[in-house]
């Protein structure tokens, strides 16, 4: 599977390009967003901040949509999946809009939420994975207008929020598959899997 | 529920892991990155790799180590040790850095908190204090421990979260390397004021240390050396034992 990393420029790549290479996919990192638009699989890796990496996809924004809702299958990770919704309380920048929906600020005394917490999901993508606990680090979320867009949640502070989205052959999660062992490794071998039978 | 996170911590001082008192009669302990793999296969939440020695000419064969321990753990990895400036931070996440802690350089230019959480997102930005007891408070040592500053832990800790801290590594440089358990005093003070995550560090010498820290404070984890590099307990011992008295973890 050839895979197209997205690289908003803000340095490590390194885990994720890893994990989808233990897992037998080959990947292209690309810093010219334009290139997105020939790829068969994207993922959209979670580091930056909502608005700068906006600003490198914005020119591309209507395209790259057509193309994720026509069936190209993607992965977005944490920020990577907050910059598919329409809006983010973080930043100013309009989103992707994959997802109709915006990004909000945690409810929590403790924030950043950061650590390791289990998602409650029956998505197949979770196949095969035991304890289904991820590393998150994050300070917001996100919330899709259409609630069955939702395919996995996660407690913390006792408030239950939305970590795990679908539409079309596009995934988001709110946690690091890369960062999380091998549950983590799991979920991407499953991703990558369904990504090939998508074409 | 989030889940309390167990850290081990490699001190690197010329290519090897060392452990000693108080920095005296350092011994090796091992390769980094085949530590780091070991313990990550062992369950650790997250792994801490502190340059201790941080000296110029060792920079470039630290980011390579770096680099080397990344490609071998697929849990968070935070590097710390000698990062003056974001572009060192810079250096250190794309060796395959998550996160990157800073400490005496911080205490020097406290705007440094700010650019590198604009830059990176302050989840990766870690702000390391090295705290001593006093009379009546706890004050900020920088240059591992060994200079005073004159700066109060408590009101330290909570500048550096309104300046953009994701995280504080909290060390008690009183308990550290003496194995009779974190500073539990030092540890409230500061995780019951700020609101970000506290990472307890200093003075982990036992199993019952560990659950202690997790049920008198609310750190949000625990880090510890010396337990791991000398074989007293593996992660998963550690996680057994509190998972049977009631303390979350994965």
């Amino acid at each position: 599977m050839k895979i197209m990393l997205a690289d908003y420029g803000v340095g490590n790549l390194h885990s994720i390009k890893k994990a989808l290479e233990k897992n037998g996919a080959s990947v292209d990192v690309v810093n010219d967003m334009k290139k997105l638009l020939d790829a068969k699989c994207i993922v959209f890796p979670g580091v930056g901040a909502f608005d700068k990496t906006m600003e490198m996809l914005l020119p591309y924004r209507e395209i790259i949509c057509d193309r994720l809702l026509s069936g190209v299958p993607a992965l977005g990770i944490c920020i990577g999946t907050q910059i598919m919704f329409e809006s983010s309380e973080e930043g100013k920048s309009p989103g992707l809009s994959i997802f109709p929906g915006k990004a909000v600020k945690l409810k929590a005394k403790q924030i950043p939420h950061m650590g390791w917490n289990q998602v409650i999901s029956e998505d197949p993508l979770m196949d095969g994975i035991a304890d289904r606990y991820f590393y998150f680090a994050h300070s917001y979320y996100c919330e899709p207008k259409n609630k069955d867009m939702i395919i996995g949640e996660t407690e913390y502070e006792g408030n239950i929020f939305p970590s795990f989205f679908r539409t079309a052959n596009v995934y988001g999660t709110q946690f690091h598959p890369e960062k999380s062992g091998d549950s983590g490794l799991q979920i991407l071998n499953n991703f990558i899997n369904f990504a090939e039978d998508c074409i | 529920m989030l889940t309390k996170r167990i850290i081990p911590c490699l001190d690197v001082k010329n290519g090897k892991v060392v452990k000693g008192v108080n920095f005296l009669g350092l011994k090796d302990v091992g390769y980094p990155p085949e530590l780091a793999e070991g313990y990550s296969n062992q369950g650790a939440d997250e792994i801490t790799f502190l340059d201790i020695a941080a000296s110029l000419e060792y920079r470039q064969t630290t980011l390579d180590l770096v680099s080397e321990t990344a490609k071998r753990v697929f849990v968070p990895l935070t590097v710390g040790g000698g990062i003056r400036t974001a572009q060192d931070m810079h250096a250190a996440l794309s060796a395959g850095a998550d996160k990157v802690s800073v400490n005496s350089a911080a205490i020097l230019n406290p705007d440094i908190i700010t650019e590198s959480a604009i830059d990176f997102g302050r989840q990766c930005v870690v702000v390391a204090i090295d705290a001593k007891r006093m009379k009546d408070h706890w004050e900020v040592f920088s240059h591992g421990g060994t200079k005073p500053t004159g700066l109060d832990a408590v009101e330290w800790a909570q500048k550096a979260q309104d300046l953009g801290a994701g995280e504080i590594l909290l060390t008690s440089v009183d308990a550290d390397g003496v194995k009779k358990g974190y500073d539990l005093p030092l540890t409230n003070a500061i995780a019951d004021e700020v609101t970000i995550p506290v990472i307890a560090s200093g003075g982990c010498g036992s199993i019952e240390h560990i659950y202690e820290v997790f049920t008198k404070t609310s750190a949000s984890a625990a880090l510890a050396a010396s337990i791991f590099h000398y074989n007293e307990h593996t992660v998963g011992e550690i996680k057994t034992y509190l998972r049977e008295r009631g303390v979350a973890v994965r």
